[in-house]
């Protein structure tokens, strides 16, 4: 008895914990949200108060009905999801082959590739600007997703890596000595053990196309075509179109899709098989 | 362990190097190509071979100023590192304790900062948080009767400054990994350290932590050149055109950025980013023998 | 199985390896191809072009309505020559990856003339005299187009102007101040408990260059020279900074702006795109001349022209439709649109007999400005000076730094990398 009131006073304390860590996290955010809700055009309420006096939803009327932001969100959308698909299909593979084979110059081409990463994409616009026009994918949608999952694959690579090496051979040894195939071997066994850092991986991969800008204000042109963060970036980039009450409630819808990704996803994350299943 | 000899491991390498290569690694040549010429505004179709003519004036650029900076990018990649994962351990810790209820919830907000692109969050800080007039922070501490900050104009202010955005906007990506990493352990082992008697910090610092650290290592030295690549933060805080500050907190990035490439002299730019390749280099191959030699 | 995997992969190689190699040569021999192509083919191309509807493409980053107003005027060319106005973020850069690229490159773009001299140097503008005689453009204020020539040729179609203005709050203000000393003089006894004068971005190089040019410095000059310790502009940056302490101390654009709307700030310094903010805010707001320095001058602002420019990979085959578009643009009746959908100055002088437009105030302050400007720089130096003047003025201004020898210390710095710039 003793010890179940203790262990209900250390719940109540933690759940306290979090919520006073949310509000901090959440403060920029909130800000966010005041600007965002107030009826005149200001970054600034004078005044310490976290909602101004006139509250106004105009803001979000007019972002969702008289800007293309739903045409941009489905660019963003169409473009994170192909990215993603993509970057894992050419990752996981690798992280992969990286933790079960040993072949020559392994330990090499992973050090290779740190410092590959190491080096600053953005810095190489021209020539890769350059690689874009002879694949001929100029203003097209695939030369985004190509760049981003370029950018960001040894990452993910990284990422994945240190996990699949956690993860213990004897399943996949069996299996091939049922006969199973490579193919079989990586979609039914190491996939589902690997699941929580290959979805980690996926939703990383996810919000950096989801706000990736640089590389779009070069590859992209005419708003139709623009993605979120693009989108987000011309409601501010000159002194005339800088509105930043709708610039706000922009910024605040377009992390909502995120938010709601990272929560169906993770309940995934959750170990399903590796915590007993596996070893035991 | 597959020790085979055979092809089998590049079908599955092969789509991964080629979009290595063809995003990283022909950029790379091509960047050092282009820094043995002399490509610039001045010369942009009409541009020819120059030897290592930008590499001499790259070196001048590897000044006192250089030098502070790259001491200040050091001890900027270490204290966020350490602070970050400190940070990202114990939130992990407690979303993965079995009394949490709402823990789905938490997480999700707890990630917020990571779902805006971060030139959003970043200007959000510089007004919402650190502005002198009308920023949350001065007006608490004038509401406390003392003098306003000038949070961003002063060093040692802007360094801590920017390095709090930094840990805002990075604890969701790690403590999002370390808790991934937990879930590869067995919970079994836990039962039976607490059924010895062994304390709650005693079992995550002693069982927890040695056994994610292989899965993190590889993210953490992601992480510490991340840090090291700073710029965004740094720039966007305190030396935007139209709104510097006058703090003086380049980090390695941003002080050639300033000295070089605002030049528009793409050959010279390019040898720059060789010497800090270089320098990145060292380090990687320094950081590497320490390991090792703590190994043995 | 073995085998099939090694012959695919020695197939992936093949296709890198000539992916690489094209690549790095593509970059050297791209120049030479596209000066050879238009000559040969010219020939043909306008055969079949003159048949065929030209579409034009133009790229801006301007807010929509002045894109939408730009737009409508040249829908009058339709159906012989299709333009489009397409937004574009980032240009600069964008323009310098793709400028000589027709593939991907606009015919032409509008941006303040700032740029000419990066574009021109790179080689990837043609004059706008190879479209447009002077008998269209004579109605055009000269300072406007003096702003988009480099190198004795012109390289921009002026649309319209801004330029900062000295703004004060009616309801604030029974009397404006004639000069800045006397400005400084109600500073100082008036400035108090979040109560401001007076508010400008007074560090930043282009709020500041009022000021360094009011004494007759300079930034930067038309031959490429730094003026940063000119004893002008030493003299100046002195002068301001007594202003400074009676100002919010980061002098941020928001700030400023907010303080000045609220009705916080009597006066302030700014551009002219803070006007529909400040309306909506309800602000009676007042444009006064520029004050008088001590020494005889008003503060001389930087102007901003934005115009049209044309990019030289337009063959040939185009120029006629260049020629029409350019020749829509330049009628005073643009201006007038631009005027009262989104209170532009425009560059033509005839637009200002319009009554709407000679009874708005702000843009008659800018007509009377006009004489009193100066085109900001266009040399592709000054891309390395609004960065070293920024951190001049907040080394001055923010950490109350020596002004003669900041001054020595950047002009050095200027000096120091627009030598790197070659």
């Amino acid at each position: 008895m003793k010890f179940g009131k203790r262990k209900l006073w250390k719940g109540i304390l933690l759940e306290f914990a979090f919520i006073i860590l949310c509000l901090l996290t959440l403060l920029p955010i909130i800000y966010a949200l005041s600007v965002s809700l107030n009826a005149s055009n200001s970054l600034f309420t004078s005044g310490l108060r976290l909602f101004p006096d006139k509250l106004t939803l105009e803001n979000y009327y007019t972002i969702l009905l008289e800007k293309p932001f739903l045409i941009w969100m489905r660019n963003s959308i169409v473009l994170s999801l192909l990215t993603v698909f993509l970057t894992l299909f050419v990752t996981v593979p690798a992280a992969y082959a990286f933790s079960r084979f040993r072949f020559r110059g392994q330990k090499a081409t992973m050090s290779f590739l740190l410092l590959l990463n190491a080096f600053p994409t953005i810095l190489s616009l021209f020539a890769i600007y350059r690689i874009i026009k002879i694949l001929g994918l100029l203003n097209k949608k695939a030369a985004l997703v190509l760049i981003y999952t370029g950018t960001m694959a040894i990452f993910t690579f990284w990422t994945m890596k240190g996990y699949f090496d956690s993860i213990p051979n004897d399943m996949e040894e069996a299996a091939k000595i049922d006969g199973a195939t490579n193919l079989q071997l990586i979609s039914k066994i190491i996939l589902p053990l690997a699941l929580p850092s290959v979805l980690v991986a996926g939703v990383l991969v996810f919000i950096n196309a989801w706000n990736e800008y640089i590389f779009a204000t070069i590859f992209i042109t005419g708003t139709e075509k623009y993605t979120l963060a693009l989108g987000l970036y011309s409601l501010q980039a000159t002194d005339y179109t800088r509105n930043w009450p709708l610039f706000s409630a922009a910024s605040i819808l377009t992390s909502l899709p995120t938010l709601i990704v990272f929560f169906l996803v993770q309940r995934h994350m959750v170990a399903g098989l590796t915590a007993g299943g596996v070893k035991g | 362990m597959d020790r085979r000899k055979g092809y089998t491991h590049w079908i599955y390498l092969v789509p991964f190097l080629i979009f290595i290569i063809m995003t990283v690694l022909i950029p790379l040549i091509y960047t050092f190509y282009v820094s043995f010429t002399n490509m610039s505004v001045y010369h942009w179709t009409n541009y020819k071979f120059i030897g290592l003519k930008n590499y001499y004036k790259a070196l001048l650029t590897v000044d006192s100023g250089f030098l502070s900076a790259l001491f200040r990018t050091l001890l900027w990649t270490a204290l966020n590192i350490i602070l970050l994962v400190f940070f990202a351990f114990v939130i992990a810790l407690g979303l993965n304790s079995p009394e949490l209820r709402f823990k789905n919830i938490y997480k999700t907000l707890l990630i917020f900062p990571w779902a805006m692109p971060a030139y959003v969050t970043i200007l959000l800080w510089r007004m919402g948080m650190f502005n002198t007039e009308f920023g949350f922070l001065n007006q608490l501490i004038r509401k406390a009767g003392w003098q306003p900050i000038n949070f961003l104009s002063t060093d040692v202010y802007a360094f801590l400054s920017c390095m709090i955005i930094n840990l805002w906007l990075g604890i969701p990506y790690m403590f999002t990994m370390i808790d991934a990493a937990m879930q590869s352990i067995d919970r079994g082992i836990y039962e039976n350290a607490y059924m010895e008697g062994a304390g709650f910090w005693r079992v995550h610092v002693f069982i927890t932590a040695p056994m994610i650290a292989p899965i993190l290592t590889p993210i953490l030295i992601m992480t510490a050149f991340t840090n090291f690549k700073q710029f965004d933060i740094v720039y966007l805080m305190t030396m935007q055109t139209g709104s510097k500050t006058g703090a003086n907190i380049h980090t390695l990035i941003t002080y050639v950025y300033d000295k070089a490439f605002v030049t528009s002299n793409y050959g010279y730019s390019a040898a720059v980013t060789g010497i800090i390749s270089l320098i990145i280099i060292i380090l990687y191959m320094g950081m590497q023998k320490i390991a090792r030699s703590k190994v043995n | 199985m073995k085998k099939v995997n090694k012959k695919t992969f020695m197939l992936l190689m093949a296709v890198l390896c000539t992916v690489m190699l094209f690549g790095c040569s593509g970059t050297t021999d791209n120049s030479k191809e596209k000066t050879s192509t238009p000559d040969s083919s010219s020939e043909e191309i306008k055969e079949k072009q003159e048949k065929q509807v030209q579409t034009i493409t133009i790229w801006h980053s301007a807010d929509a309505t002045i894109a939408d107003t730009l737009q409508k005027q040249v829908d009058s060319l339709n159906p012989d020559v299709n333009v489009k106005f397409e937004r574009k973020e980032n240009m600069a850069e964008s323009l310098k990856l793709v400028g000589n690229d027709p593939e991907s490159a606009p015919d032409m773009y509008l941006w303040a003339h700032d740029k000419v001299g990066v574009f021109a140097e790179m080689g990837i503008l043609s004059p706008i005299t190879d479209f447009i005689g002077e008998e269209e453009t004579k109605a055009l204020i000269p300072m406007t187009l003096e702003a988009g020539k480099y190198d004795g040729q012109n390289y921009q179609l002026p649309i319209y102007y801004e330029a900062l203005l000295f703004m004060y709050n009616k309801a604030l203000v029974k009397e404006v101040p004639k000069t800045t000393d006397e400005l400084l003089q109600r500073m100082k006894s008036e400035t108090k408990d979040g109560h401001y004068v007076f508010v400008e971005q007074h560090s930043t190089s282009y709020c500041s260059a009022p000021w360094i040019q009011g004494f007759q410095g300079y930034i930067i000059n038309e031959s490429k020279t730094p003026g940063l310790d000119l004893p002008e502009t030493i003299q100046a940056l002195e002068y301001h900074k007594e202003f400074v302490p009676y100002m919010p101390a980061d002098g941020e654009y928001n700030t400023v702006t907010t303080l000045f709307t609220e009705g916080k700030s009597e006066f302030a310094i700014g551009g002219p795109w803070l006007v529909p903010g400040l309306k909506e805010a309800k602000v009676d707001l007042g444009i006064a001349s520029m004050p008088v320095l001590p020494n005889g001058n008003p503060l001389k602002p930087f102007s901003g022209v934005q115009g049209i420019h044309v990019l030289k990979h337009v063959g040939e085959n185009k120029k006629g439709a260049v020629a029409s578009v350019l020749k829509v643009l330049v009628k005073p009746e643009v201006g007038i649109a631009l005027a009262e959908a989104a209170n532009c100055a425009p560059a033509n002088v005839r637009a200002y007999d319009n009554v709407a437009i000679s009874e708005n105030e702000m843009i008659m302050a800018l007509r009377e400005m006009a004489e009193n400007v100066v085109p900001m720089p266009n040399v592709p130096e000054m891309d390395v000076m609004w960065g070293i003047t920024d951190e001049l003025l907040a080394s001055i201004n923010k950490n109350n730094g020596n002004v003669a020898e900041e001054c020595r210390r950047c002009q050095k710095m200027a000096l120091e990398q627009i030598e790197a710039m070659h």
